[in-house]
């Protein structure tokens, strides 16, 4: 797994490639906290994430409880629909704004 | 039965995930009830691997057996470690999946994502051995 922090138009993306388990997670996880450290808005890219665990799914909580803390919102971008249905069954996909590309995202966020 | 053995550490996660999604596409089970298949076999190698093993110190290996017949596709995972039927775990309710994701107790996620991800999903400790075993019945096309 890879992930990579940019900011687009002043909000923070982070971007993942590859898979998210319990082994890669905490790596997700370390580059989250830094990238939202006095964010309000943020994009996660997972276009080129193909598997998301469990601890996946911990990470988007800790970055979506952040998050929602300073009122802000989480804009996920590319959610696969394997994906998509995991966190449909475990109720989280409610709480996060899906769009299909990271053009979409940051028009989501600009429009506040 | 096939088997094929893995070293219990993190570092063999992929490659049971592959292991199986090999073994279930070749059994004829379709994209999506693999992608469910790998979450549960993923949680439950997660816990062996941590549980079981590397947070008490031990080393061992994960025996993943697997079968498939027209109509179904299984998967054993057999290890050595101290008996741990994830059975027992509370499981979230449709109560705790309502509340605000703020307010959400995250225990039992995993094992709840095991149970629903698959057909029939149990635990049996036999000959000293933990067995999880995994169930997902083939769709005929």
């Amino acid at each position: 797994m890879k992930v990579a922090e940019n900011i687009i138009e002043s909000i923070a993306v982070i971007e993942v490639e590859g898979n998210i388990d319990s082994k890669t997670a905490p790596e997700f996880e370390k580059a989250a906290i830094s990238a939202i450290k006095g964010q309000g808005q943020v994009i996660i890219d997972l276009s080129k994430v193909e598997f998301l665990s469990s601890a996946g799914l911990r990470v988007l909580l800790m970055i979506y409880r952040q998050i929602k803390s300073q009122s802000g919102k989480v804009v996920l971008v590319g959610v696969s629909e394997d994906i998509q249905d995991v966190m449909s069954n475990t109720g989280f996909i409610n709480f996060f704004i899906i769009v299909n590309t990271l053009e979409e995202a940051v028009e989501t966020l600009k429009k506040g | 039965m096939e088997l094929k053995t893995f070293p219990a550490t993190i570092d063999s996660l992929d490659a049971i995930r592959q292991y199986v999604k090999e073994k279930s596409q070749e059994a004829g089970v379709d994209k999506k009830a693999t992608y469910n298949l790998l979450v549960a076999v993923d949680e439950i190698a997660t816990n062996i691997i941590l549980y079981g093993y590397q947070n008490t110190g031990l080393e061992g290996n994960i025996d993943v057996f697997s079968e498939a017949t027209p109509t179904q596709f299984k998967v054993i995972f057999e290890d050595d470690a101290t008996p741990f039927d994830p059975t027992t775990r509370e499981l979230p309710d449709e109560e705790d999946f309502n509340l605000p994701l703020e307010e959400r107790p995250i225990g039992g996620l995993g094992i709840y994502l095991t149970i629903t991800g698959v057909s029939d999903f149990s635990y049996e400790y036999k000959n000293n051995r933990n067995r999880n075993i995994f169930v997902v019945d083939i769709k005929s096309p």
